[in-house]
């Protein structure tokens, strides 16, 4: 890179902002899927909107590519950066700048965390709802990015059903702001656009948010199957029944051990847990839940474990949420895949999922939101037995093969990101991705916005269009994806 | 042109016209192939093209100039799919929510959008983010829209999002396409996440003469645990509750026992003299606070404001119905800050009024919705944010690179 450019980047943000030793820039090589990794030219850490404004402009004057990153907690490699190109953290933006209570809504900057939004409005008796699994550190810029979801999003939606506004950096250094701190901001959706884009459109750099009231109740129940197929079965009858929970959760065998291990929430030792939470107004969530601990009952489960307060609740989720790191505590390495199906397609695809575990010998926990039929299965590996990491790239590829199959999506929650670019073929015509191109294309003519994400990189020559098939390049290791 | 036998084309007559102009020629396509062809021939044959639902809203927009032809979805409505196990359904763009909603309601489900047209069709409800009451508690159609097809001006038909409520694969394309006016594309189908439909039902209707308390209500019951479906406001008005200076009507939907216990906690919080409404009552009242806006012959203004700041809108109500003598109404949502507003009236009283409206500190997103052609030709009826502008442009370009689609009418 252009020593200029470093130094007008440290005359912008400061010398303590600008980083380029190679024992700093370690950090910010991956996001939290650490098996991609690329060595950015340096990281810049600007301290307002007007510093990354600046930023943006020199990348776009200089034709040097960009690459947002929030606090690194993504799990599809959308903060990898580009060989030599610059990571933009948005890590000293960290302010809450408005709370406003009367008119229910929150001003932050992108580098606060999730958490931290709850932590701010809950005396107030409110909070934001997405909860991704990893609320206390994700940042909100990274929510707005992947259009974060979480246990939750059954009832409340995702990210992009809570921001109603916000202000950003265009790919070509103007700030604009886009949606409306008012309802009904007139003509096509950009903020819905923009949100869930995974950093590829636009630098975000501030946002306005939605937060909701406390629920006058909340009740959850813990109740443990045999089958995952009777699981199953209770969380189709609980919907069939007209209740939309605020979360249905389930575990099977190896990823209850896993938390039981890790953090101890005290589960049943059971096939499959399932974690039903119902909330809202009182006389609402007694009646619906006594329907819903009736219909877990009638569907087998053998017990039944209601949460009597604040305390037991966290205990549960606690047990879940730890469910994915909790893994390390069964098996060396795992890969996390994030799938989704049709509700009515659970029991088939896990059906495959076990039948697939039998046949590769890898051991798969399964952590779900059941509700929306968002699998998050756990594929156990050790990477020091020669072929399976290898294989265990080949399991989570065919576990999407069975969302795809099923009418799903190769991705709920997780992001498309530089992991599953190369899938989207599987889901999308060539005109489907051609106009996500061109689309993109409008708002980044010169493709320096966090390039190679999401979108199928150009193909290789000599490659066949359609499902991933190693080219003969990568094979002879001439070349590779990353 | 098309010359395909599922597409029907023929000369505009005048039930065909667009704000008073009438076009060459219109096509019915049957299926979503024949919808992107008809889009491939006239961007290759440069005709200023308009997109038509069911014509409901057709008027909105700028002033209409010459329209070579109209591209009607009236036929585009076969396809029909309620996965009810999964409460999602699809379904062509010409499918009315009307009959959507006939249609899901054998399961007990819906697509909670109450838009105040019969006819109106679930491509025209997203292309003009249609909503009302009940978006307070389910949003509005771009909230519940999971997946779109659409016909390109090239005429290439492609997809995205899915069939599956959470899926972040791709670009929300179909979140551009809503509000977009049938500027950037055809929407050939679409798929919405659905919802029970509640067991039980009640609305407290309360009603005020003093505009501070209607607002201290609303304030209190913002701040409360209630969680009604719909929480509306009216100033002003024809109906049932003429004469009535404020109304606020509060829905609750859930089982029966839990909307006993709501309704009574509502009263509980509100000072105005409230009643309970239940069965055709109710839904009377909430047909009149859907449609009541186009139910008279006056302008038609869309309005934003910040939820607390509904006094101060009140009072904003007050001084422009002075300017009009009295004759300005409000149909809104109290809980959202978003509502229409009538202005009866002369042009020029009318065209003083969004002026006054635009300028006001107390509302944004002033939209003229229906309007006559001389009040178009006074007001911009859009009046869309500057600074994302140059990329809304970028877009459209992008889309519709020879510039067909909607004639100069859109936003954008």
């Amino acid at each position: 890179m252009d020593e200029r450019l470093a130094d007008e980047f440290t005359r912008i943000c400061g010398p303590d902002a600008v980083l380029r030793e190679p024992l700093q820039l370690l950090t910010y090589e991956c996001d939290a899927l650490p098996h991609l990794r690329e060595k950015p030219a340096l990281v810049v850490l600007p301290g307002s909107a007007a510093e990354v404004q600046a930023v943006v402009k020199l990348c776009a004057r200089d034709k040097v590519p960009f690459v947002a990153r929030g606090h690194g907690t993504g799990l599809s490699g959308g903060a990898l950066p580009v060989l030599d190109g610059v990571v933009i953290s948005l890590a000293r933006l960290n302010r809450v700048l408005d709370v406003d209570i009367a008119n229910k809504r929150v001003t932050v900057e992108p580098g606060v965390t999730n958490l931290e939004i709850t932590r701010r409005v809950a005396p107030f008796g409110y909070y934001y709802a997405p909860d991704p699994s990893s609320q206390q550190v994700c940042s909100i810029g990274g929510n707005i990015a992947e259009n974060s979801g979480g246990a939750h999003c059954l009832k409340y939606g995702f990210t992009v059903h809570h921001v109603l506004a916000v202000e950003a950096v265009m790919p070509d250094g103007e700030l604009v702001e886009i949606g409306s701190t008012l309802a009904d901001a007139p003509g096509p959706d950009l903020l819905g656009l923009l949100i869930g884009s995974e950093g590829t459109l636009a630098v975000v750099t501030k946002a306005v948010l939605r937060i909701l009231r406390r629920p006058e109740s909340v009740q959850t129940l813990l109740a443990a199957f045999d089958t995952i197929s009777a699981a199953g079965e209770a969380v189709s009858d609980i919907i069939g029944a007209g209740i939309v929970p605020a979360a249905v959760e389930m575990m099977d065998r190896l990823a209850i051990r896993a938390a039981e291990a890790a953090v101890h929430p005290n589960f049943p030792p059971a096939d499959t847990i399932l974690i039903v939470e119902l909330d809202g107004p009182r006389a609402e969530v007694r009646e619906l839940f006594a329907t819903a601990e009736e219909t877990c009952r009638r569907a087998g489960a053998t017990t039944i474990e209601i949460a009597q307060d604040d305390e037991q609740r966290a205990r549960i989720w606690k047990g879940r949420k730890a469910a994915f790191a909790a893994m390390g505590r069964v098996s060396p390495n795992y890969y996390v895949q994030d799938g989704v199906v049709p509700r009515t397609k659970l029991p088939e695809v896990l059906a495959r999922i076990r039948d697939l575990e039998q046949r590769s010998g890898l051991r798969i926990g399964n952590v779900f939101h059941a509700g929306d039929g968002n699998l998050h299965p756990l594929i156990c590996y050790d990477e020091r037995i020669p072929g399976q990491s290898a294989l265990a790239e080949e399991v989570a590829r065919e576990i999407l093969t069975y969302c795809i199959e099923a009418g799903g999506s190769i991705t709920g929650e997780h992001g498309v990101g530089a992991d599953k670019r190369d899938s989207m073929p599987r889901m999308f015509s060539q005109d489907d991705l051609d106009v996500m191109q061109q689309m993109r294309d409008a708002i980044d003519p010169s493709r320096l916005c966090n390039p190679g994400k999401v979108l199928p990189t150009p193909r290789l020559c000599g490659e066949v269009p359609g499902p991933y098939r190693e080219h003969p390049a990568e094979r002879a290791g001439l070349a590779e994806r990353f | 042109m098309p010359t395909d036998s599922h597409t029907i084309m023929r000369p505009g007559d005048a039930s065909d016209a667009v704000d008073g102009v009438v076009p060459r020629q219109v096509v019915e396509p049957e299926s979503s192939a024949d919808l992107a062809a008809a889009m491939a021939d006239a961007s290759r044959d440069r005709l200023a093209t308009v997109l038509r639902g069911g014509g409901t809203k057709l008027d909105w927009g700028r002033p209409a100039v010459a329209i070579d032809l109209v591209v009607s979805t009236a036929r585009l409505n076969t396809h029909l799919v309620h996965r009810h196990g999964d409460l999602t359904a699809s379904a062509h763009a010409g499918v009315t929510l009307k009959h959507l909603n006939q249609e899901l309601a054998r399961y007990g489900q819906w697509l909670p959008i109450d838009s105040a047209f019969d006819g109106a069709t679930i491509g025209g409800i997203l292309a003009s983010g249609d909503a009302g009451p009940l978006r307070y508690r389910y949003g509005t159609p771009r909230d519940l829209l999971i997946g779109v097809s659409i016909a390109m001006a090239d005429g290439r038909l492609v997809k995205a999002g899915g069939h599956v409520v959470k899926n972040v694969a791709g670009y929300d394309l179909g979140k551009l396409i809503t509000g977009s006016f049938g500027s950037l594309a055809a929407i050939a189908d679409a798929t919405f996440k659905l919802l029970p439909i509640p067991k039980a039902s009640a609305t407290v209707v309360a009603s005020y003469d003093d505009g501070e308390r209607l607002g201290r209500d609303a304030q209190t019951i913002m701040g409360s645990q209630v969680e009604p479906v719909a929480f509306d406001v009216r100033v002003g008005g024809e109906g049932a509750d003429a004469g009535t200076p404020y109304l606020l009507l509060l829905r609750i939907a859930s089982s029966p026992s839990a909307v006993d216990a709501q309704i009574e906690s509502a009263q509980r919080l509100l000072s105005g003299s409230a009643r309970v409404v239940r069965d055709d009552a109710e839904r009377s009242i909430w047909d009149e606070q859907v449609r009541g806006a186009w139910s008279g012959g006056g302008a038609v203004v869309r309005v934003a404001w910040l939820p607390a700041k509904l006094v101060e809108l009140v009072t904003l109500v007050h001084e422009v119905q002075k300017m009009a003598a009295g004759r300005i109404s409000l149909w809104g949502r109290a809980g959202a800050g978003a509502g229409f507003m009538t202005i009866d009236g002369d042009v020029l009283t009318q065209a003083a009024v969004v002026r006054r409206l635009r300028s006001s500190v107390f509302v944004g997103n002033v939209t003229v919705l229906r309007a006559s052609r001389e009040l178009k030709s006074q007001v911009d009826v859009w009046s869309l944010p500057g600074s994302a502008l140059k990329t809304l442009h970028a877009l459209k370009k992008a889309f519709d690179p020879v510039g067909i689609l909607n004639a100069g009418r859109g936003p954008i």
